[in-house]
């Protein structure tokens, strides 16, 4: 299709031929969906599941529950670590690359010197990434457990860690918190750019046996239930920085990304869309355009933060 | 890498019953027909709330490619299921598949068995039909809670898979040492009790190359260790709460016995059962 507007936007250095991005943990690593779509002639980015540099485990079962409109999930980050990752998966990215959609590592870990570790071998094995996306809700395990970037200390810290080990553009997937302070704080230790926002802590009691319906107390809402919430917190946090934010949450048409794009962010990942309506992304790309020459402009850029209050 | 072969089919609604207690039959005209294999499951979109985000995996009786008709028997159990027993002939929406590794033929020569527990029927039906069309001889176990929630004429079918069913049977059709046996928990029809119950008095007096099983967790854990005892192989297809159906979210893990986890939608639904952590 040749489009009247320009799509391609530059997300922190990773040059997107268009802002569609997919969010982590819901889109596998690509491969799963080239049954339904071209996935490298298609995407702006792809951003691939969270590898750190051992494999985990994950969570156990149950790790998902139903909820209007939204699901309730706690995987726990099941990954085979970046070897098992490159060795997988590594041909094929290299591969989305040549088709001009970029591909964006996501990087876990338990401490700051587990991100490092993470960075170093992603920068060793993974010639392919176009950057890397830092997510920063994992578990601390020397904080028991607390988010390695609830604050905006910690998460500086984290920013700290990986900043000095890569040259290639690095954002931050925030959690849904205090998103202005922290951006700024992120921004400020060198963050080329900023996603959000992750899941929004939740709880799904079965009252019947009074346990959890997942396999822990809390876990991370999604879906088009937590939409609105998800443009409040790009609109906040676009204000308070100056790098590029990449909008998550809920995003399940062509309208649900404008709204991201003119909250400020410049790019939006679609996430747990993939995972019900698997052939969603071109759709509401074809929507996104549409929207952008409905609006008049040549360039989708203007649009960006072009919401009026 | 595989898994690519998975996509998004239409489905209209060709027949839509209540066949028991809870269950009902529904036939579906679909393409997936062509490629979908015994013990592989498919992910139906069903009408109706669009609140409802996720797809309802399920897995499949028979599939005629050349008809382009699947029939499906499902359990009626929860919203979605529900929703699903209400479309109504004609209804059109679409499923996602087909999803999963399938049952595969026994791997040593020998007579295979069969072990059913509720509503694990249909996949065991798909590997009663997978085996006659193989030639490979099978008796079968098929459990319910009661007699009205057994299914007919599915059940009475297996005695003569390959002729009643219209299925291809190289062994040429009835089998007369085939044994098909019912266990009700409540006594209402065949054994009173579990299908476990059946099964280790019947390996004493048979020998087996091959268990195909699939049924509450409590009951393949269960046929899975009496297997092993033995030394027979045994093929277990696992059930979970799935988010996609196709290997993105990594919701629907299965324990594994040397550590880790598979994913029981694209590492499975089928897995030997000595991969499996009971």
């Amino acid at each position: 299709m040749v489009s009247s507007v320009n799509m391609a936007v530059d997300l922190g250095g990773i040059k997107m031929r268009n802002p569609l991005n997919t969010a982590s943990g819901t889109f596998g690593n690509g491969l799963q969906f080239e049954g339904f779509y071209d996935v490298g002639a298609t995407l702006g980015a792809i951003t691939c599941k969270g590898v750190a540099a051992e494999p985990w485990d994950g969570n156990p079962a149950p790790r998902l529950a139903e909820l209007p409109s939204a699901m309730l999930n706690s995987v726990g980050l099941q990954n085979p670590g970046v070897e098992g990752f490159v060795e997988r998966y590594g041909s094929y990215l290299t591969g989305l690359r040549e088709k001009g959609c970029q591909v964006i590592c996501q990087i876990a870990g338990h401490s700051l010197d587990e991100y490092r570790r993470a960075t170093e071998l992603f920068e060793e094995l993974a010639p392919f990434a176009s950057g890397f996306e830092v997510n920063i809700s994992c578990p601390n395990i020397a904080a028991g457990g607390a988010a390695m970037g609830g604050t905006p200390a910690a998460a500086s810290q984290v920013m700290e860690a990986v900043r000095p080990l890569t040259k290639r553009p690095v954002i931050v997937k925030m959690a849904p918190h205090d998103v202005a302070e922290i951006g700024r704080a992120l921004e400020a230790a060198g963050a080329d750019g900023l996603s959000l926002i992750n899941t929004i802590p939740g709880m799904a009691i079965d009252v019947h046996t009074r346990k959890s319906r997942v396999c822990r107390p809390t876990a991370g809402v999604s879906g088009p239930a937590i939409h609105a919430v998800a443009v409040r917190m790009v609109w906040e946090c676009a204000q308070a920085v100056s790098i590029p934010l990449c909008g998550i949450g809920g995003v399940a048409t062509g309208a649900d990304a404008a709204e991201m794009i003119l909250a400020g962010a410049t790019a939006v990942s679609i996430g747990t869309a993939n995972l019900y309506d698997p052939t969603c992304a071109p759709r509401i790309l074809a929507e996104l355009e549409d929207w952008a020459v409905e609006q008049g402009v040549s360039d989708i850029n203007e649009l960006i933060g072009a919401f009026e209050c | 890498m595989a898994h690519t072969d998975v996509s998004e089919h239409r489905y209209t609604v060709l027949s839509n019953e209540p066949v028991a207690e809870g269950v009902n039959r529904l036939r579906i005209e679909s393409d997936v027909a062509r490629t979908i294999r015994p013990g592989q499951f498919m992910n139906l979109q069903v009408l109706g709330d669009a609140s409802h985000l996720l797809r309802i995996p399920l897995s499949f009786k028979r599939a005629d490619a050349e008809k382009n008709e699947v029939e499906l028997l499902f359990a009626v159990v929860g919203e979605g299921t529900q929703r699903l027993a209400k479309m109504a002939v004609g209804e059109s929406s679409t499923l996602v598949g087909p999803s999963g590794r399938g049952w595969w033929l026994p791997e040593r020569e020998g007579r295979a068995l069969l072990v059913a527990g509720g509503i694990g029927l249909p996949p065991v039906l798909a590997a009663a039909s997978m085996l006659a069309a193989a030639g490979v001889g099978f008796d079968a176990i098929i459990g319910a809670r009661t007699a009205s929630m057994l299914v007919h004429p599915d059940v009475d079918d297996v005695v003569g898979y390959g002729i009643a069913d219209g299925a291809a049977d190289a062994s040429g059709g009835y089998d007369p040492e085939r044994m098909v046996l019912v266990a009700t928990d409540d006594g209402t029809a065949g054994h009173a009790g579990f299908t476990t119950e059946i099964m280790s008095k019947l390996v004493e007096k048979r020998s087996y190359a091959q268990v195909y099983t699939c049924g509450p967790a409590v009951m393949m854990a269960g046929v899975a260790r009496l297997a092993s005892e033995r030394g027979v192989d045994c093929q277990v297809s696992m059930e979970r709460m799935m988010g996609c159906g196709f290997g993105a979210c990594s919701c629907c893990n299965v324990a594994l016995a040397k550590g880790g986890n598979a994913l029981c939608c694209q590492d499975g639904p089928v897995f030997d059962a000595q991969e499996v952590a009971w």
